[in-house]
C-alpha cells in the first residue's frame, strides 16, 4: 500500500494544525456555529442528532494491520468502543466531542490518516473494487489510479467549494463492477482499445438520492496520460455551470442531465483542448512509482488449491461459508475472504474495537497485514492462503465475524437512519435487525441464495437503496415512519435502479412485505439456479405487487 | 392535551442533545425543558441563545411539544429519538 | 481602506464606483462588468481601472482583457466556488497579468486556495481582522497540484 513520505505526512500535519486552530477559534466563540460548519464539514466532522460524527478517510478501502489498531484504539479512548463501516469504504465514529477532535486527527496522523475532504462540496473518497490486486477477472489494478487521484484531488485550491459533494469511483475488472462506478459523479472504467493501448472509460453523471441516474460516457477511452488533466476538465465544467439555487439540484448528474451528454461532452473537451498542460501528463514513471507501492506481497510458490473439498466437506458450517464467504484468488494457493460485519442484533456494519483489533491481528498472521473496507460495509483479508481457511473460519467464529452470509439476504446495507442522522426521515437499522432475525436460518438464506437488501432512512440514499435487488426508503408521513419498497435494482454492469412496488408500507408490515416477496420468488423462480434479480425481471413486479398488496394496481405511491 | 414551545440546540463540547430551562440555562434531559406559551416568545429566546450562547450551544430552534400528565412529548419521530437517545443498543457486548 | 495584497496589509489605490454613479476625479476606480461593457472606450481613455465581475460571468464574458489593470471576482457568499475557477482561467488560459482580487464573502479560510487560482489580492468580508488573516499563507504550505501558482504537479516536483 501506499507509504506517505515526509511530503504527504506535512500534508495531513499542516491540516490537522489548521483544523486545531479552527476548533480553538469555536470554542472560544470568536467563530459563530454558521462560519465553523463549512469548515468542520470540510474536515469530515459533522453534527447529527446526539452528538458529532467524525468520518475517517480510507482510501479505496485499503487498511494496514497498524491503522486498523489505531482505529480501535480511537474508538475505545474518544468514542463509545466501536466505529461504523461506511458505503464509502471509509469508517465514521458516532460520539467524539469537540475538543478531542483535534487530538484525534494527531493521532490519526501517526498512522498516515485523516479525514480531509470526507465531506464538503469537495472531491470526496475515491472507491474501488475491493478485490482490486487479486481478482481473477481484473485487467489492471485501479489502485495506483485511485492514489493518484487522491493526491490529486487532496486541497485542490480550485475545487474546494463545488456546488455539491463529488464522488469518484474505479474499477479495474471490464467483466464485473464491484465499484458502481455507474453510480458515481465520475466513474472510470480500465479499458483496453482496438490497439491494445490500456487507458479508462470515463462515466460521469451517475447518482442516486432523489434522481438516480445512471452514468453516461463521456469518453470511451481516454489514454493514462491525460487521466488528471481531463478529470480537470469535467470538475471545471461542473464548478462552473452546476446549479447553485437549488441543494437538490445540485450533483453533476443533473447537469449531465440537462445539458444532454453531447453538450456536456463538448463543454468538457472545449475546456480540456484549451487548458491542459504538459505539465499535468501523468508520466508513465509517475504511474510506476505509484504502482510499486501496490506490487504483489511475497506470495510463497503454492500449488493451485480448490477450496470446493472444503465445501463439500463434512464440516458444514466451514463449508457454507467457504461457499458464500470465500472468493477465488489469481494467485495460486489463495483465496480472498470476506468478514462478515452483518450479524444478527448487531447494526449492519458496525465494529467493536475489541473485534478491529482482532482483525488487525488475523491480518498480520493470515493476509499479509492487509484488511480492505467494502462499500457494502464488511470487510476483506485479500490474500489468504487456501489451506489456512478453516483455522481462520474458526478464529472469525469465536469474534462474532464468521457469518457465512456475504451477497446473502442478511447481508444488508444499510444507513444510520433517524437513530443517529440529521437527514433522516425514519429509522433503517432496527429495520434491518428486525430482517436479519427473521431470517436468520442459513438453509433459507442458501435457499434464496444471491440477494441484496439495502436500507436507506432518507432519500440522500446513503444506503444506496436504488440498486438493491429490494430498496427500502424510510420516509415520514405526518410524523409516523413508513417505509417505500422497491425491487430490481442493480449496482454493476447490469446496472438498473430498483422501482416502487407500491403504497408505503408500515412499520409493523414492510418485514412481512419483504417475507411475501421472498416467497413469492421462490415460489415462482424457474429453477435454485435463477437469481432473485433475474426472477424480478424475467416476470416483472406485478407477481409481486400482488403478493404483498393483494392486488396489482398502478396505486398511489406515498 | 396542551400544547407548549420549547427550545431545543446540541451542547457545542459533545453534540448532545439540549433542552433550555425556563432559567435559561440548559439540560441534557427533556422533562427539565421550560414550557413557552407563545412561540413568539420562545423563537426569541431561541435568536438570543443563538447571538450570545454559541460557546455553549449550537442552532437553537423551537419546538412544539403536547403535555400529557406532567409528561412533555414531542411531536415527531425525530424529537422523541433526539429526546429519549438511538433506540438500538449503542455498542455490542464482547 | 485596507487590503491584502501579495500577502502584505497595503491602502487600497483603487475605489469601487457604483453603476451611475460619477467616476472620481482621481484615483482608480472599479467598475461593474456591466458599466466596463458599455462605457468601454471612454474607459481606454483614462488611466488604470478595475472591472468588478459577478460569480456567473466567464472569462470570455470580460472583453479586452489586457487593457484591464485589476479584475475583482466576486464571492457571494461562502460555499460561491465558481470564482475559483474563473480566476484560474484567467490567469492560466487567458493569460490575464493584471490584479486579481478576490472581494465579497472572502474569509481568511479561502485565501490560500484563492491564491493558487491566481488571485493576489484580497478584500475581506466586513469585519474580519486582516492581521490574523494573513497567517492563514502558512497553513496549508504544501500542495500536490499544479495550479496557477505552481504549475508542476507535486511528481514533477520531488522527483
Amino acid at each position: 500500500m501506499y507509504q506517505y513520505d515526509d511530503y504527504d505526512r506535512r500534508i495531513i500535519l499542516e491540516r490537522a494544525a489548521q483544523f486545531r486552530g479552527q476548533v480553538a477559534r469555536r470554542l472560544a466563540g470568536e467563530i459563530s456555529e454558521d462560519e465553523f460548519k463549512p469548515l468542520r464539514l470540510q474536515n469530515g466532522l459533522y453534527r447529527q442528532l446526539h452528538a458529532y460524527m467524525l468520518r475517517i478517510a480510507i482510501p479505496y478501502g485499503l487498511l494496514g494491520s497498524r491503522q486498523v489498531r489505531k482505529l480501535a484504539h480511537i474508538a475505545r479512548t474518544y468514542d463509545k468502543g466501536y466505529g461504523h463501516l461506511t458505503t464509502r469504504q471509509n469508517i465514521q465514529y458516532n460520539w467524539p466531542r469537540l475538543p478531542d477532535v483535534p487530538a484525534i486527527l494527531d493521532e490519526l496522523a501517526t498512522v498516515e490518516m485523516h479525514a480531509i475532504q470526507t465531506s464538503g462540496n469537495c472531491v470526496r473518497n475515491i472507491t474501488a473494487d475491493h478485490f482490486a490486486g487479486i481478482a481473477r477477472d481484473e485487467l489492471e489494478d485501479p489502485r495506483p489510479y485511485c492514489e493518484i487521484l487522491r493526491q490529486w484531488s487532496t486541497f485542490h485550491p480550485e475545487f474546494a467549494h463545488l456546488p455539491r459533494k463529488f464522488k469518484i469511483a474505479m474499477t479495474g475488472a471490464p467483466g464485473e463492477d464491484r465499484a458502481a462506478v455507474r453510480f458515481h459523479d465520475i466513474g472510470l472504467r480500465i479499458v483496453e482499445n482496438a490497439q491494445g493501448e490500456r487507458g479508462f472509460e470515463v462515466l460521469a453523471g451517475g447518482g442516486l438520492g432523489r434522481t438516480p441516474i445512471i452514468a453516461e460516457v463521456v469518453r470511451p477511452f481516454l489514454p493514462k496520460r491525460y487521466l488528471l488533466s481531463y478529470i480537470e476538465s469535467i470538475l471545471r465544467v461542473y464548478n462552473l455551470f452546476g446549479r447553485r439555487d437549488n441543494k437538490f439540484k445540485a450533483r453533476i448528474k443533473i447537469l449531465v442531465d440537462a445539458l444532454g451528454i453531447e453538450e456536456f461532452r463538448r463543454r468538457v473537451e472545449e475546456d480540456w483542448e484549451a487548458s491542459r498542460t504538459p505539465e499535468l501528463e501523468l508520466p508513465d514513471a509517475e504511474i510506476a512509482r505509484v504502482a510499486a507501492f501496490f506490487a504483489p506481497p511475497p506470495y510463497e510458490r503454492l500449488p493451485a488449491e480448490d477450496p470446493t473439498r472444503l465445501v463439500l466437506g463434512k464440516d458444514r458450517v466451514l463449508g457454507t461459508w467457504v461457499r458464500n464467504n470465500v472468493v477465488a484468488h489469481k494467485v495460486a494457493g489463495y483465496s480472498a475472504v470476506v468478514i462478515s460485519v452483518k450479524q444478527t442484533g448487531t447494526p449492519p456494519g458496525d465494529i467493536t474495537d475489541t473485534q478491529l483489533d482482532a482483525v488487525a491481528d488475523l491480518a498480520d498472521r493470515y493476509s499479509f497485514g492487509r484488511v480492505v473496507v467494502t462499500h457494502t460495509q464488511n470487510l476483506v483479508l485479500p490474500d489468504v492462503k487456501t489451506s489456512e481457511l478453516a483455522a481462520l473460519h474458526a478464529e472469525l467464529r469465536e469474534l462474532d465475524l464468521g457469518e457465512a452470509n456475504a451477497n446473502k439476504l442478511t447481508d444488508l446495507i444499510t444507513c444510520p437512519g433517524l437513530d443517529y442522522c440529521d437527514l433522516a426521515n425514519a429509522r433503517s437499522i432496527p429495520l434491518s435487525l428486525e430482517i436479519s432475525e427473521r431470517f436468520d436460518r442459513i438453509d433459507y438464506l442458501d435457499d434464496v441464495g444471491d440477494l441484496s437488501i439495502k436500507i436507506s432512512g432518507c432519500i440522500n440514499a446513503c444506503g444506496h437503496h436504488h440498486v438493491g435487488n429490494i430498496g427500502i426508503l424510510g420516509i415520514d408521513k405526518r410524523g409516523v415512519e413508513f417505509y417505500q419498497l422497491m425491487l430490481g435494482g442493480s449496482p454493476g454492469n447490469d446496472a438498473s435502479i430498483g422501482k416502487i412496488l407500491g403504497r408505503a408500507l408500515a412499520q409493523d408490515e414492510i418485514v412481512d412485505a419483504v417475507e411475501k416477496v421472498l416467497d413469492k420468488y421462490l415460489a415462482i423462480r424457474e429453477s435454485s439456479d435463477e437469481r432473485f434479480l433475474e426472477t424480478v425481471r424475467r416476470v416483472g413486479l406485478d407477481p409481486f405487487k400482488l403478493a404483498v398488496y393483494g392486488e396489482v394496481s398502478d396505486a398511489d405511491h406515498s | 392535551m396542551p400544547m407548549f414551545f420549547i427550545v431545543t440546540a446540541n451542547f457545542t463540547d459533545d453534540g448532545a442533545v439540549a433542552w433550555r430551562r425556563a432559567d435559561g440555562t440548559w439540560s441534557r434531559a427533556i422533562a427539565e425543558a421550560g414550557l413557552v406559551d407563545s412561540e413568539t416568545n420562545a423563537k426569541e429566546h431561541a435568536a438570543t441563545a443563538a447571538q450570545r450562547e454559541q460557546r455553549e450551544v449550537s442552532d437553537p430552534y423551537v419546538i412544539e411539544v403536547a403535555v400529557d400528565g406532567g409528561v412533555i412529548q414531542p411531536q415527531s419521530a425525530r424529537e422523541r429519538i433526539r429526546a429519549t437517545g438511538p433506540t438500538i443498543r449503542i455498542r455490542r457486548p464482547d | 481602506m485596507q487590503i491584502i495584497r501579495d500577502r502584505a496589509i497595503v491602502e487600497d489605490d483603487f475605489v469601487h464606483v457604483a453603476d451611475g454613479v460619477e467616476l472620481p476625479a482621481r484615483g482608480k476606480p472599479i467598475v461593474s462588468l456591466a458599466r466596463y461593457v458599455k462605457e468601454r472606450e471612454a474607459r481606454f481613455a483614462s488611466p488604470a481601472f478595475g472591472v468588478r465581475v459577478p460569480p456567473d460571468k466567464l472569462p470570455e464574458d470580460i472583453p479586452d482583457l489586457d487593457r484591464i489593470a485589476l479584475i475583482a471576482l466576486e464571492l457571494t457568499k461562502f460555499t460561491e466556488g465558481r470564482p475559483f475557477s474563473v480566476g484560474r482561467m484567467l490567469r492560466q488560459r487567458y493569460r490575464f497579468t493584471g490584479e486579481l482580487r478576490a472581494v465579497g464573502y472572502v474569509l481568511r479560510d479561502h485565501l490560500r486556495y484563492l491564491e493558487r487560482c491566481g488571485f493576489n489580492a484580497f478584500e475581506l468580508k466586513e469585519g474580519k481582522p486582516l492581521a490574523s488573516a494573513l497567517e492563514a499563507f502558512g497553513e496549508l504550505s504544501h500542495t500536490y497540484q499544479a495550479d496557477a501558482a505552481q504549475p508542476l504537479p507535486i511528481y514533477r516536483r520531488r522527483y
